[in-house]
């Protein structure tokens, strides 16, 4: 039996569930959504929102009522919702599970946020590589229109709620969200600067909205249950209810866990994903996705959330916990996140795109042996030129490995230069010219 | 909206306190207080993209330092470009902008004028960067355009302007980070307008012209600012060159009328001026052929012949034509030449082929010879109604205003043109349209009626003129209720509720600019088309109203200042009535001399008179009627028949062949003078190189004749015969920034709605003729290529390279029905005659049309019917009928 109540995992953890629209109806599904769609005027379906304190899921934890309130009040014309189903972040699978285990739990969310910021239309920009999501959302789509949950006149309401399922074709940053709305609209898939937010000028220069799929799951509970029993959930009041945690690396059990925010990492880590996978001390661990600096175990008795993991220096992020054991190389895992990184740069703006090539290439060698004391310094100056300087947060998310292995295990790269030294002590040598 | 008073907010650089409009941004702002932000990406163009970094500043207040370029000036703002912390910032990105950079300034076509280069200078820029370069492999790109994506810095302005401002997009970031390389959209060597804009607007030398590749050091060049000779538009270009040698032509930003925007021509049409095939001598017929003499002989020849057919013949028995490519000072001496020295009326320049119709129209319904709007209303105009255009082809710059009032300002665009909104290599205005109606050449007429019977049984008459001049409104109303919509929609295939919804918008609009465009004016019935467009106007409300107005556009690049010039049979300097004593008197009190009082012969006339044996001896400048009119005028017939026949030429074209004198013209790229561009606006002309070989400008020729003649017309330089017409048509060409567009005369337009308007209404409001298309047949439409002008650009190796021959563009639906694909041969036909061609097959040409630019199209003119409008004497032979056929 699970330690707490179970909200977003709890259907699916039910033997047998198989995520139809009768077993989600039958487990009190959509009645949330019977309950305010065409009822309950939108501003108070935001207005609960506001109160549950519902923090975005996707990473950045901004909360979702207050993003809903910046739509402009008095627009005519369509709106639109995104949800932001490219989950990309390595070390990151909960909307996954979310999606392909209990459909009809985001699309109900999907529809109570449509009827909320009165957009008729809501797209779901799901990761490519996920296509058993994508099917089995779309045959929701399919069987919550036949039972009216969606499309025109909704349950006889006269509310309209239009679901589409679009998947991206392989870009991490086109889970930026105006990376994703370049991408919805058939662009290139690269961040616009802001401002102008989305919530003003979003997809199709149209006021917009763009929620993790895990935020929108949250919503039928809320609803539901009411915001004050959400926020009475986790550690309020910032960090109110449950989070899918997803525990990978060197552990015994890794997976998702739902716990409510604030438990610590050592609970995380030794309770619920069984402790240490070969009963090694815990070197490091990534708290939240491959964005967030590397914490060690001095922070095991960090709380997760929001702000106790930002005051530890790092950030709660996607809920990825990458664990490491004692004997993992740092400059190797920071190289194997930076050539992520690399890999997925846009190039859009300068400091980003040439950054990463260089910070990658002198990884390399460092961690070939081919190093020099001088490349420490050099690492640190472009990433922070880098740091702060670019169109979107890839910037700080690229440096964050590296600057975070360079403060805590400075060593392992200097150990490396210094190997890297003595055997090619001779080449080193200056030469000398001789007549 | 010079007159709207502008918010301003005001703001501090660098401890400048400047005050700006609001909504300018920091980088704009910066620039007017004298503080140069460095950037690459920004461009005051393009919208802001903030990808290169590089314009970071401090902003008060705000903690991430800001980019400049996609920052909007706010009140009280506190901007600081030079502190320590923003310039390590600028360091910083400019590091790693150079990082991948191949530091290849020895060979690059931009060193020298690279941004790149100077900010590296001004930043003393060194770099840690020691890893592997990314290195592109080399890829052909374009026959005129190369890349050298190693150099690129990613700034995607060229990206921009192709989608932007051209409306092309051609070009695409292919690839990821920094593997991004400018590749043409899609797997092909681009394919586009070939405008230039990108190699223009590359801050570095990632994108560069073939043409002049390797040629030059920047520092070589010698620059001469002149007006483009390819269009009406008058772009500014800059022509820069080489020891004599045309290296290649650009146009700075905020330069011109164009604002450094130029077309295929403009930028890669510059070869023609100096193509091995110029006449550089002067030639004699002897005994049958051309041979080569000095210039005394020539024009000793000419004024013995000359005197010898005055005085059997009298002055009636000369014509002259001129060329609508010369400048101001050479129509002027042109028409000063012909009436004075020679005696007659008998003259007239290219402006007939349709320009006339434009004008003439104008002139008689408000009273005005040119535009009563400039570029700037077409941008902030907010309804603009396109006729006949084809603009992106035709009027190339014009179209980019266009595009700048939709695409910027939320114009609404009408169009009727022979066009299908289609994507394409090219740009397609029809693509841009609120409301398009898709309507053949031939019926533009029928839905210029459908526009106004929309407007006046939708009751869209504006009260001020139904009360002023009811008379007028109830006889238009009278003539447009003749017409039944039945019949309008057989003729257009347009409904009545589309020409509502258009005439409603039409109405709605508060600055409306009407623009008529080559292939209408050039039709058959182009004056009376013009006429009723003015009458749309005037009947709507808007042709006084401030930002409204007609605008016809001229094909050649000096059509207007012919008109203007009085190098047009009917009227004198000023575009004055020739029959009118006043105009004249003032005239002969000028010239200190009386003018010839018989009416002249036009174009065609001229033909005709030398054809039966009137007219002894032409005078042509630059023109080319044996080329250039259809056979059925029988014009090389006719000038074969001449005893003198005397040509200023650049290039032996088809009549030139049959002088007995031809001598060798100085090119626009050779001269001085000025150029009066579609919207009225004069230009200064300045010699990018002397002249070729022993050529002379046009005028000076003439004032060699008049001297050879006895009655001297002499002038030191073109500027004095510039002062001459600014005595005679005071202020003339006073050059400025801009145009000043006149307004509409109110006692014209009284003259026009009381009287004038009467005498062909009948005609005008009656549904041009419709041709039943017969099975295997199409209408065969003559047009303008958006890569040549007249004969002249075919001398240009870099548009032979975009454009080598002629073709038949033709709608896919006809295309499969005569089983035909592009490339295959095609054989036109009808009873005058038939002409083979190859096939390219095209969605934005409409079914049942077939396009052949003229360009090329010698052959083909046999097939088209000539038809003279009676009262213009505009030859219009642009349609002809034809059947198709495979050729094997």
């Amino acid at each position: 039996m699970p330690k707490y109540e179970l909200i977003l995992l709890k259907n699916m953890m039910q033997p047998g569930y198989t995520g139809s629209l009768q077993e989600y109806e039958r487990a009190g599904g959509y009645q949330a959504l019977r309950k305010v769609v065409g009822k309950v005027p939108p501003t108070e379906v935001t207005m609960a929102v506001m109160k549950s304190g519902l923090r975005g899921r996707g990473g950045a934890g901004f909360p979702t009522g207050v993003k809903w309130g910046f739509l402009p009040k008095d627009y005519q014309g369509p709106r639109y919702l995104c949800c932001n189903a490219d989950e990309s972040e390595p070390g990151t699978f909960k909307d996954r599970q979310l999606m392909e285990r209990d459909p009809h739990q985001l699309l109900e969310g999907i529809v109570l946020a449509c009827y909320a910021i009165g957009a008729e239309s809501a797209y779901i920009y799901i990761r490519g590589e996920l296509v058993l999501a994508a099917k089995i959302l779309e045959q929701a789509i399919a069987e919550a229109q036949a039972a009216g949950y969606i499309g025109a006149n909704i349950l006889g309401t006269g509310i309209t709620a239009n679901v589409w399922v679009h998947r991206g074709a392989g870009a991490y940053i086109c889970g930026e969200e105006t990376a994703l709305l370049e991408s919805l609209e058939g662009k290139r898939g690269l961040p616009r600067f802001k401002p102008p937010f989305p919530a003003t000028n979003g997809l199709y220069n149209k006021p917009t909205v763009v929620n993790n799929v895990e935020t929108l799951a949250n919503l039928p509970h809320i609803i539901g249950r009411g915001p004050e029993w959400f926020a009475s959930i986790g550690s309020p009041p910032k960090s109110t209810g449950t989070r899918v945690f997803c525990v990978s690396g060197h552990v015994k059990r890794p997976g998702n866990y739902e716990v409510p925010m604030g438990v610590t990492f050592r609970e995380l880590i030794y309770e619920h994903a069984g402790g240490m996978r070969s009963d090694k001390p815990l070197k490091a661990f990534i708290p939240g996705g491959a964005s967030a600096p590397f914490l060690t175990s001095d922070h095991l008795d960090v709380k997760l959330d929001f702000e106790s993991v930002a005051a530890a220096g790092s950030m709660l992020g996607s809920g990825g916990v990458t664990v490491m054991e004692e004997g993992t190389p740092m400059v190797w895992a920071a190289l194997r996140l930076m050539e992520f990184f690399y890999h997925e740069s846009c190039g859009k703006c300068s400091p980003c795109r040439e950054g990463s090539s260089w910070l990658v290439q002198t990884m390399r060698r460092i961690v070939a042996k081919r190093g020099q004391m001088e490349d420490l310094e050099t690492l640190v100056d472009l990433c922070k030129n880098i740091e702060g300087r670019t169109v979107c947060a890839f910037g700080e998310a690229e440096v964050a490995p590296i600057m975070s292995t360079l403060k805590y295990w400075r060593s392992e790269y200097v150990t490396l230069i210094q190997e890297a030294e003595a055997a090619n002590l001779i080449r080193l040598e200056p030469t000398v010219a001789r007549h | 909206m010079a007159n709207q008073t502008t918010e301003t907010v005001r703001l501090m650089i660098d401890g400048i306190s400047i005050s700006v409009p609001k909504g300018t941004l920091v980088i704009e702002a910066a620039r007017q207080a004298g503080v140069m932000i460095p950037h690459f990406c920004y461009h005051p163009k393009l919208k802001p993209d903030a990808n290169c970094r590089m314009c970071l500043v401090e902003i008060e207040r705000v903690r991430k330092l800001q980019t400049s370029c996609s920052t909007v000036a706010t009140e009280g703002m506190a901007v600081r470009t030079a502190t320590t912390v923003v310039n390590d910032a600028h360091k910083s990105v400019l590091e790693f902008i150079l990082a991948n950079h191949p530091l290849d300034c020895p060979v690059c076509d931009q060193g020298g004028r690279c941004d790149l280069q100077d900010f590296s200078h001004q930043y003393t820029a060194t770099s840690r960067f020691a890893e592997t370069k990314r290195i592109f492999q080399k890829e052909y790109f374009s026959p005129l355009i190369e890349t050298q994506m190693n150099r690129c810095v990613q700034c995607l302005r060229c990206v921009r302007y192709c989608d932007e401002v051209m409306d092309v997009k051609a070009l695409a970031p292919i690839g990821r980070g920094t593997m991004t390389e400018i590749k043409s959209f899609g797997n092909h060597p681009l394919d586009c307008e070939f405008c230039g804009g990108c190699v223009q607007i590359c801050p570095v030398g990632a994108i560069t012209s073939r043409l002049s590749m390797y040629e030059y050091r920047p520092w070589m060049l010698k620059r001469a600012d002149t007006i483009c000779t390819f269009c009406g538009d008058g772009c500014q270009i800059t022509v820069q060159t080489k020891d004599q040698e045309l290296i290649e032509v650009n146009s700075a930003h905020s330069g011109g009328r164009n604002n450094g925007d130029l077309c295929a021509r403009g930028y890669f049409g510059f070869h023609a001026a100096s193509h091995p095939d110029r006449v550089t001598h002067p030639l004699i017929r002897r005994n049958g052929t051309l041979v080569e003499a000095t210039w005394e002989e020539a024009l000793l020849f000419v004024a013995e012949q000359t005197n010898r057919i005055k005085q059997a013949h009298g002055p009636q028995a000369f014509g002259g034509l001129i060329s609508g490519r010369c400048t101001n000072e050479e129509l002027y001496l042109f028409q000063k030449f012909m009436r004075l020295t020679i005696g007659t009326n008998n003259l007239d320049s290219s402006a007939r082929y349709g320009h006339v119709n434009g004008v003439q129209a104008m002139r008689r319904v408000q009273g005005t010879h040119r535009w009563t709007v400039t570029f700037e209303d077409i941008v902030q105009a907010d309804v603009l109604l396109l006729v006949g255009t084809n603009i992106t082809e035709a009027n190339p710059i014009t179209g980019l205003k266009v595009k700048e009032a939709v695409k910027k300002q939320e114009a609404t665009l009408l169009t009727i043109e022979a066009l299908q909104p289609a994507v394409g290599t090219i740009s397609n205005i029809t693509n841009l349209s609120k409301q398009h109606l898709c309507v053949a050449p031939s019926q533009f007429g029928a839905a210029v009626l459908g526009l106004l019977k929309a407007v006046i049984e939708g009751d869209h008459v504006d009260p001020g003129i139904r009360q002023r001049a009811s008379d007028y409104v109830s006889a238009l109303s009278h003539a447009v209720r003749q017409i039944a919509w039945e019949d309008l929609a057989v003729s257009t295939g347009i409904s009545s509720d589309s020409f509502a919804q258009m005439a409603a918008s039409v109405v709605r609009g508060r600055r409306v600019v009407v623009l008529a465009g080559q292939i209408l004016l050039r039709s058959q019935g182009g004056y009376g088309m013009c006429l009723n467009l003015l009458d749309l106007l005037l009947l709507s409300g808007k042709l006084t109203s401030p930002g409204c107005g007609f605008a016809p556009l001229a094909e050649e690049n000096n059509d207007q200042g012919a008109v203007e010039m009085g190098a047009v049979a009917e009227l004198l300097p000023g575009a004055l009535d020739l029959t009118d004593q006043d105009s004249r008197d003032r005239m002969a009190r000028a010239w200190k001399e009386e003018l010839p009082l018989v009416p002249g012969g036009t174009l065609i006339e001229m033909v005709d008179r030398a054809s039966a044996g009137i007219i002894k001896s032409l005078f042509v400048v630059g023109e080319n009627p044996v080329g250039s009119l259809p056979s059925q005028i029988r014009a090389k017939e006719a000038l074969s028949k001449l005893d003198l026949l005397v040509c200023q030429e650049l290039f032996l074209t088809e009549t030139a062949a049959l002088a007995h004198v031809v001598l060798p013209a100085a090119s626009a790229m050779e001269k001085a003078g000025t150029f009066t561009n579609t919207e009225g606006h004069a230009q200064a002309v300045r010699p990018a190189i002397d002249p070729v070989g022993d050529s002379r400008p046009d005028w000076e020729i003439l004032s060699a004749f008049s001297v050879f003649l006895g009655a001297p017309l002499e002038y030191g330089e073109a500027k004095e015969i510039l002062k001459e017409i600014r005595s005679v048509i005071p202020g003339y060409g006073s050059l400025g920034p801009s145009p000043i567009a006149p307004t509409a005369d109110p006692s014209a337009i009284d003259r026009y709605v009381t009287e004038g308007y009467r005498h062909d209404v009948a005609i005008r409001y009656t549904l041009p003729p419709r041709a039943v298309r017969q099975e295997g047949t199409v209408q065969l439409g003559l047009v303008q290529s958006l890569f040549h002008s007249g004969k002249f650009s075919t001398h240009s190796k870099g548009l032979l390279q975009i454009e080598p021959s002629a073709f038949l563009q033709m709608n896919p639906v006809d295309a499969a029905r005569f089983a035909l694909g592009s490339g295959d041969r095609v054989r036109l036909s009808n009873n005058r005659g038939q002409f083979i061609t190859t096939v390219k097959v095209l969605e934005r040409v409409p079914e049942g049309l077939a396009w052949l630019p003229d360009h090329f199209a010698q052959e083909a003119l046999r097939l088209f019917d000539c038809v003279i409008d009676p009262d213009t004497k505009v030859p219009s032979f642009r349609t002809a009928t034809v059947s198709v056929l495979k050729a094997t």
